[in-house]
């Protein structure tokens, strides 16, 4: 039922224009989800083939800028035509999604991306084709159209699924709720997709640090030992590779409020990735990363020295697969680690080791050692790598 | 009793044939006193007894009894062998008198089973005294003594066809004949004196009739009720015969439609038992080209042949005998012959016999001896046969192979080859009544069968798909179909697609004369099946024709036609002839794999194009959502560039993304491409 009351008001949209003044993000979204749509009337009535340039989002047009230290975005562009076989469905649906966001905006409401996806599957007219066949093909188009139109996410009236938490001491304001991140239970608070400043706001915080932990078993560890309160802390976590809302909130935090934030990541060629993502950006994402880089963050561990380190025992390792071999070697390869001793040694080490650790595998030592002593002892020592 | 004695009737005839051979006197059941005494060892005849009744059996009484022979097993086939026998001999008759053709074919029903058939030609006419000969007496004939290309061979058809015809309904045959447009007609009435083998004249007293020319022939044709079509010369035969009229394969229908594709020069006039007529015009002017007569070749013959050559000749020595009466034998290659079979070149024919004849025929079988002359096979030929296709098959592509001549066991021939692929089959192109009129008279006891059979190309498989479209029970008679059903059968047939599953058409022909029957047991058939379709872009099943909407014509021209029957329905399979036809379908498969490729780029490039104007829609939708732009407006502009798009990209480069020059499209002389699209085919499946 709700679906049916959410949907007929599709049909008949444009009536709703102007009745809502909008917010002025949104004006500008709309005006260039506008211009899109105006590239197709002006190329028909001027008999030339459609096409719309998508900026490439891959390595190959990605820049690490050594002196912002972050990845950036190259200027190369895929060009994608209505009148290409090989495009001309993908063209239609980026079409399709500029047509959906326009209708979120118009209604001024939000939705998952996977709402979206619900929202513009039909079958082609005439056809058994789909508009989309699984969601897998309608998120890229997404990122696409962010890309295209220098828009973020949120600006399209998106949102991914959440996925994160955070505790510690400061007090945020999210849509107008005075939030106590202190007082969260054991939960904590799920850091939502959007945390850009219209929804969230730092009020006020005592943290001197920000602590971010690969996923949701080792927070739980953290929150029960209230690590963040004895360090005076904040304790984060992004279920593996942090979505986007957690890195933007990392970014706004260290921005902002001036924290530093430190990675405890699994020591694993997954590990060092996520802290890459954190720190330099992703190759996917490489336009946001203005807004989401921290290239300050630091790697606290595990490091694969740990094993000798923390007398861990054999049975705690998992031995590495030829996958992962191989993605040791091209994170090795990134240009940001490529002239980092360190980085080399650690990733160097970790391949002659031949297995991976796990964060979790120091429970082995101590169900609190991790919080007890290994973060604290490496905090204490500066023993980091950057 | 009655029952014991048929037998042994039986038994006794079957000795006669044998003649003389059989005297020892097994005994015959007559003299037989019942079963009351079974064991007694009494002798049931005497060599006198038996030779009583042993004499002679003429001709005409032994084809008389064994009427199946001659393509008399059945009373359908009856009237289809009654009327080929007919047309063959008055498109033979036309050829050789340098006339272009023109056949009347008139079938009327008399009554229920028996039906008259009136088939006349334009040709040079019989003279009077021959007219009884050739319709009324068994094995004669001008074409059974010589090597020459014509359609009927023995002598036997037309006769045998009127003896049906009395046997059957008791009616003369009836004969009208004119040689010239100032020359007096005959009309004859006979019947065939089967004792005898003898025609017997049955009007005006044993004399029949003359007809004046002029206007008073016209008078007295009315008079004695005689059917005739007035031509300056030519001749018709009447036969009423017990007989069934059935549309569909292997119909009458089925038979003109096919002498029409391979004899484009002939003008058919067909009016069928309910008096609709169909005319099959003729396509070129041009008469076949005269085939010459040929000496038979030594290969060729048989020893008990060429002994009776020996007694027959007039040649007084071997090597005048050998030049004289076989084609490519010098004097230098009949030397040969001489000494391979150790005997004097000057060897008196008179006293070759036995053991002699035996090591001649030998020595001619070891001696190298070039091939026939093989102007004397004239093949129909490659644009006349696409005439042909074209006129009568509609279909999207020609081709048409004709191959040199070549030989078997000394006899030359030629083997053609026509195909015609695409375009919609006889079940689409059936009209409503003409579906009803046919359900009425088949003797299928199925729908299913009666589809099966009916239609060319129709296999189980489609005809499923038809009945399940048309929902109508499988197992339903075909008689008994509500005029409604009917409506949705002839709806489904013409709206199911049979181009898969559907088998090929296959048309044989010898000397131009179609084959009909026996299929299977055609070399023809077997050189089809068992070429590989699936490498020339066709799909088949192992030892099966290959299925699609095709249509083929095999045609063997040859001084004699090596048939498996004197019905003549089915082409031995010598290895020479086989290989000549592998060659053949090798030649026209070529082209069509050419058309089909070609097809298939044009086929993609439609895909191409729907797969954008797909799209076109939704795009237009998103657009006008957008901006509030005129989304009829903005599509249509779409469209119409998007077909110029398209075009433009398939004009120059192929599926493969390489260039094509438009010489590669090229194939040659002896194909025809007809444009599906054209108005003429509209009903063509294309654009879908």
């Amino acid at each position: 039922m709700a679906k049916r009351a959410r949907r007929s008001p599709a049909r008949t949209k444009t009536t709703n224009k102007g009745r809502r003044s909008l917010a002025p993000v949104d004006k500008r979204t709309l005006s260039q989800l506008v211009g899109l749509a105006d590239t197709v009337s002006t190329a028909a009535t001027r008999r030339r083939a459609p096409h719309v340039d998508v900026p490439t989002r891959s390595l190959s047009n990605v820049r690490y800028n050594k002196s912002k230290r972050f990845l950036e975005m190259g200027k190369a562009t895929n060009r994608r035509e209505l009148f290409n076989l090989n495009q001309a469905k993908s063209y239609m649906q980026t079409m399709l999604v500029a047509s959906g966001c326009k209708q979120l905006i118009d209604e001024s409401k939000t939705t998952s991306i996977r709402g979206l996806f619900y929202l513009l599957k039909h079958t082609i007219e005439g056809t058994q084709e789909e508009t989309f066949d699984t969601q897998n093909e309608c998120d890229p188009v997404i990122e696409d159209l962010e890309v295209t139109l220098n828009a973020l996410r949120e600006e399209l009236h998106l949102y991914a699924q959440t996925k994160g938490a955070m505790v510690g001491q400061i007090v945020i304001v999210d849509r107008g709720d005075e939030i106590d991140c202190s007082r969260m239970g054991s939960g904590g608070y799920a850091i939502p997709s959007i945390v850009e400043k219209d929804v969230i706001q730092f009020k006020k915080h005592s943290a001197k640090f920000v602590l971010h932990v690969e996923k949701d078993t080792v927070w739980q560890r953290f929150n029960e030992d209230k690590f963040w309160r004895t360090h005076n802390c904040i304790l984060t976590h992004g279920g593996g590779q942090p979505p986007r809302g957690v890195r933007r909130l990392l970014h706004r935090l260290h921005t902002e409020l001036k924290l530093p934030v430190y990675c405890l990541l699994d020591n694993d060629p997954w590990g060092y990735y996520i802290y890459s993502v954190i720190k330099q950006g992703s190759i996917n994402l490489a336009y946001e990363s203005r807004r989401m880089a921290i290239p300050e963050a630091r790697f606290l561990g595990l490091r694969s020295l740990d094993f000798g380190r923390c007398e861990l025992t054999p049975s705690v390792t998992i031995n590495l697969s030829d996958q992962d071999r191989k993605r040791a070697k091209q994170i090795a390869d990134y240009p940001w680690f490529k002239h980092k001793k360190p980085w080399q040694k650690e990733i160097a080490r970790m391949l002659d080791n031949g297995f991976k650790l796990e964060v979790e595998s120091l429970v082995s030592k101590d169900i609190s050692y991790v919080t007890e002593e290994y973060v604290p002892e490496r905090l204490r020592q500066r023993d980091w790598l950057d | 009793m009655v029952r014991s004695r048929r037998p042994a009737k039986r038994k006794a005839s079957r000795k006669a044939t044998k003649s003389d051979a059989s005297k020892n006197g097994r005994a015959a059941a007559n003299g037989q006193s019942g079963p009351s005494r079974p064991r007694t060892k009494r002798r049931r005849a005497t060599a006198e007894s038996l030779a009583a009744k042993q004499r002679e059996i003429s001709v005409s009484e032994f084809f008389a009894k064994n009427r199946h022979l001659l393509g008399f097993d059945n009373p359908r086939k009856a009237l289809l062998t009654t009327i080929k026998e007919a047309v063959d001999n008055a498109l033979d008759a036309c050829e050789e008198g340098g006339i272009l053709p023109e056949v009347w074919v008139h079938v009327e029903q008399t009554a229920p089973n028996r039906y008259k058939i009136g088939v006349q030609d334009n040709g040079p006419g019989i003279l009077k005294k021959q007219i009884p000969n050739i319709f009324g007496k068994l094995l004669y004939g001008s074409k059974f003594h010589r090597l020459r290309m014509s359609r009927g061979q023995q002598g036997i058809g037309i006769s045998a066809a009127g003896m049906y015809g009395l046997l059957t309904t008791g009616k003369p045959v009836k004969i009208m004949s004119k040689t010239g447009p100032r020359k007096q007609a005959h009309y004859y009435e006979i019947r065939i004196d089967t004792k005898l083998n003898r025609p017997e004249i049955v009007n005006n007293r044993g004399d029949g009739v003359d007809i004046p020319p002029g206007e008073k022939g016209a008078a007295a044709i009315a008079k004695h009720g005689i059917e005739w079509v007035e031509v300056q010369h030519g001749t018709r035969v009447t036969i009423e015969l017990e007989a069934r009229y059935q549309r569909g394969r292997g119909s009458v229908d089925d038979y003109l439609e096919q002498t029409a594709i391979a004899n484009p020069h002939v003008h058919l006039h067909y009016i069928d038992p309910d008096n609709n007529s169909r005319e099959f015009p003729r396509v070129t002017d041009e008469l076949p080209p005269e085939p010459l007569e040929i000496k038979p070749h030594p290969y060729g013959v048989e020893l008990g042949r060429l002994a009776t050559l020996l007694k027959d000749t007039k040649s007084t020595t071997l090597t005048q005998f050998l030049t004289g009466s076989f084609s490519r034998v010098s004097p230098k290659v009949a030397q040969r012959i001489c000494e391979a079979a150790d005997l004097s070149t000057r060897t008196s024919t008179g006293k070759l016999i036995g053991e002699k004849v035996e090591r001649l025929y030998k020595a001619i079988q070891d001696t190298k001896i070039g091939n026939p002359s093989t102007d004397c096979v004239t093949p129909i030929g490659e644009p006349t046969l696409l005439k042909g296709l074209h006129q009568v098959v509609p279909a999207e592509f020609y081709v048409a192979a004709t191959r040199p001549p070549a030989v078997y066991r000394g006899n030359p021939f030629v083997i053609e080859v026509a195909l015609a692929y695409g375009g919609s089959t006889g079940a689409q192109r059936v009209s409503r009544e003409g579906l009803t009129e046919m359900l009425g008279e088949s003797d299928s006891r199925t729908l299913r069968q009666f589809l099966k059979n009916t239609f060319n190309g129709v296999g189980a498989e489609v005809a499923d798909r038809i009945l399940k479209e048309a929902d109508v029970g499988v197992r339903v008679s075909p008689a008994r179909l509500k005029p409604k059903q009917i409506d949705r059968l002839h709806e489904a047939m013409q709206s199911v697609t049979l181009d898969e599953g559907q088998t090929m058409n296959l048309i044989r022909y010898a000397n131009r004369v179609p084959l009909q029957f026996q299929q299977g047991a055609c070399a023809i058939t077997q050189a089809v099946m068992n070429m590989n379709w699936r490498s020339y872009g066709l799909s088949q099943s192992r030892g099966s024709l290959p299925s699609g909407p095709l249509t083929l014509l095999v045609h063997m021209a040859s001084v004699w036609v090596p048939f498996t029957s004197e019905s003549k329905e089915a082409v031995a399979g010598y290895p020479e002839i086989l290989r000549e036809l592998r060659l053949a379908l090798q030649a026209a498969g070529r082209k069509l794999s050419m058309y089909l490729r070609q097809r298939q780029r044009v086929r993609d490039q439609g895909e191409r194009r729907n797969r954008f104007l797909r799209y076109l829609g939704e795009v237009a939708t998103a657009v006008h959502r957008i901006n509030d732009a005129n989304r009829d407006e903005l599509y249509e502009r779409l469209v119409k560039m998007a077909k110029r798009k398209t075009s433009e990209a398939d004009s120059r480069f192929d599926n493969r993304g390489r260039r094509i020059d438009p010489d590669e499209s090229d194939f040659g002389e002896n194909v025809l491409i007809v444009d599906p699209t054209a108005p003429a085919n509209a009903s063509a499946p294309e654009n879908e």
